[in-house]
């Protein structure tokens, strides 16, 4: 082994790395002064001369300040492999000393961003279980140090690391890019339209606040009110917003799926699967098998024309994690062959065929009828009290017959089995969910009654996992505690480890 | 077809339907109270600060609010007390089991391997009274683990103790 690829000793990332630290405090400061910037060149003729230079001068100093603070970062930035723990000291002036024993590392992830792919360079980020502070980044490594340091790591974890070499470098999966368009036309662009809302209306909540602070509020409140009292005259317009918001979900799926699921692979080594896919931001994800308490098999009656339906595991979340969707794995485009391995490789041995589908109690209907009344009903105190003209009420023809649909949908869907080891729990309204998952990996199990369901001997059961829970609604008393039951009885004699 | 509870019944397992629940103590009511009551008191001084500099710039007196709050106050604490009685909780071999609720009755268990910690705390009133309550964590997001309030110090203790025992084996 040369000096590169020796952790014993304290060492730093790479030298690129300061590039990396450099951008990313520029980048949070300039997400949090962007109005600031924008205002400024909007102002720049009329600020005086000698004024611009000051702010040049302070600017200059701005960049060098954190150019000698990415550098320091970088500077005080060790690490090393000691007696099977890795070790990493940081902080300027605030020193923190982690160490993390190997078999508490979930995952070793790779991660490359724009700048990173431009400097080929791998970000390395190491998962753990337990506090969530304890989660490492290393911004900056070369791909041979990023795989030898996972290797040195992970030896660890295998007997057999003679295995290692043999990987089969066959893909399970692998999506090219006319695939991917298929995969994100067919995706659910109502919810791409909901994101892209998020995202505007944040960024309008934005500008409105600095239009506050000018005091210019009217301006923009003149100008949006002008504009929607022509919409409410025109149907021809609101026709033509129907068209381009359609077009600009469609667009935004499209957009959304391709830039995460880039050149999608996925492998299958040591017993683990490797996740491959990002256009800008490419993300290697190695998701372990016993890190994963349970998947979710997903399609749509699109996809499910084409024969794809795409794949979600959820991985144990360790404490109060921020962004939980890091998650959150999702694989897209899988063909029932491919989800049939991935079934295999998770459980194998395990036959979910030829299984009666149990159904929830009609009570469940009832209560979805019930809560979508109450639904409905505060949709129209809204109306009466937000518009003054009474035809808007005939936007309850519309919405009910969608809202019967959808109940109806959903009561369809609506299922459960389980064998002796898997509970498999179906549902959806118009995609259609099937989730997976293993008695053993349950955390704690729940029984909740309303005061009608107990009239009706109908309860709901909740299992709580390490990612989230799973719930059955509205089954009969008797089959829920039976379930209960041999849920707590599979929990209290398994030996295997939920993680 | 196979039918999932067909199939499992060659196994007999505990039921938990058959196993006997301990209230908890009594005296937990009192601490309850108090504390409801200290929090309609500072509802009551809101009101009558409201009342005294005319907040509401109200014509007619204000004397249907000081009923209606009354009022709700005298519901709320009928409900706990009702309340009080179906919380129960149970320790069994390898789990341990809380029931609660009256209109929206819950029963969880969570098994004792895969619980992570037991925590013992104590109100500044519960105190007073001796009492404690007792709260379990499992992994994942913790929010929605068992806490059972109103145990005797004593007994929080020795089932925290007992539990920790368990996790050791």
């Amino acid at each position: 082994m040369n000096n590169t690829l020796n952790f014993s000793q304290f060492r730093h990332q790479s030298k690129k790395g300061i590039v990396i630290i450099y951008l990313n405090l520029l980048y949070k400061v300039f997400k949090a002064f962007w109005l600031l910037l924008f205002l400024f060149i909007q102002k720049f003729a009329k600020i005086p001369e000698n004024t611009l230079t000051f702010i040049y001068i302070g600017l200059g100093f701005l960049l060098l300040f954190f150019l000698i603070r990415a550098f320091l970062i970088f500077k005080n930035f060790q690490f090393k492999i000691y007696n099977n723990h890795f070790i990493l000291k940081k902080g300027i002036l605030k020193k923190t000393n982690t160490s993390i024993p190997f078999d508490r590392i979930q995952n070793i992830n790779y991660k490359q961003n724009i700048i990173q792919q431009i400097i080929n360079v791998h970000e390395v980020n190491i998962e753990t279980a337990g506090s969530s502070k304890a989660e490492i980044s290393i911004k900056a490594l070369s791909i041979i140090e990023a795989k030898a340091l996972k290797k040195a790591i992970t030896i660890y974890d295998k007997k057999d690391a003679a295995n290692e070499e043999e990987i089969i470098e066959k893909p399970l999966l692998k999506i090219g890019f006319f695939e991917l368009i298929k995969v994100s036309l067919t995706e659910n662009h109502l919810q791409s339209l909901l994101i892209l809302f998020a995202l505007l209306v944040g960024f309008f909540q934005q500008i409105s606040d600095l239009f506050d602070g000018l005091g210019k509020r009217e301006i923009l409140d003149n100008y949006i009110s002008e504009n929607t009292s022509t919409l409410e005259t025109s149907v021809v317009l609101i026709i033509g917003l129907l068209i381009f918001f359609t077009i600009i979900a469609v667009l935004s799926s499209v957009v959304r799926v391709v830039l995460r699921h880039f050149d999608l692979t996925v492998f299958i080594k040591n017993n683990a699967l490797e996740i491959n896919q990002g256009l800008t931001t490419k993300k290697s994800v190695v998701l372990k098998k016993a890190k994963v308490q349970h998947i979710t098999v997903s399609t749509n009656p699109i996809k499910k024309w084409l024969g794809i339906s795409f794949i979600t595991f959820k991985q144990a979340i360790s404490g109060k994690v921020k962004k939980k969707q890091d998650k959150v794995i999702k694989i897209v485009g899988c063909k029932k062959a491919q989800v049939l391995e991935i079934k295999n490789l998770l459980f194998p041995n395990e036959n979910l065929e030829g299984f009666t589908k149990n159904l929830p109690d009609i009570y469940f209907r009832f209560r979805l009828y019930f809560r979508t009344l109450i639904l409905l009903i505060l949709i129209n105190i809204g109306l009466f009290f937000g518009f003054e003209n009474n035809y808007v009420f005939g936007l309850n023809v519309i919405i009910l017959p969608i809202f019967i649909l959808f109940i109806k949908l959903k009561y369809k869907k609506r299922y459960y089995f389980f064998n002796e080891e898997l509970l498999v729990v179906g549902q959806g309204s118009i995609e259609t969910h099937k989730t997976i998952l293993p008695f053993f990996k349950v955390q704690n199990v729940k029984l909740k009654q309303t005061i009608f369901q107990v009239k009706k001997n109908v309860a709901d059961i909740v299992f709580q996992t390490a990612s989230g829970k799973v719930k059955i609604p509205c089954i009969p008393i008797e089959k829920a505690l039976l379930i209960y039951n041999y849920t707590l009885y599979k929990i209290e004699i398994s030996k295997k480890s939920w993680m | 077809m196979i039918d999932s509870f067909k199939n499992l019944e060659v196994i007999t397992f505990p039921e938990i339907a058959n196993i006997t629940f301990r209230k908890i103590e009594k005296s937990y009511l009192k601490v309850i109270l108090i504390n409801l009551s200290l929090l309609f008191l500072v509802l009551f001084a809101l009101l009558f600060v409201a009342d005294y500099i005319n907040f509401f710039e109200l014509q007619y007196t204000f004397l249907r609010f000081y009923i209606s709050l009354s009022f709700v106050y005298l519901i709320v604490v009928f409900i706990k007390i009702i309340g009080l009685k179906k919380r129960k909780y149970a320790v069994r071999e390898k789990d341990i089991s809380y029931k609660k609720g009256l209109f929206f009755k819950s029963l969880t268990t969570v098994p004792f391997n895969r619980i992570q910690h037991v925590e013992i705390d104590q109100g500044p009133i519960a105190r007073f009274f001796n009492l404690a309550s007792l709260s379990v964590f499992t992994a994942g997001d913790s929010s929605e683990d068992l806490k059972i309030s109103g145990l005797l110090k004593e007994d929080a203790q020795q089932i925290k103790e007992y539990i920790s025992n368990q996790i050791d084996e």
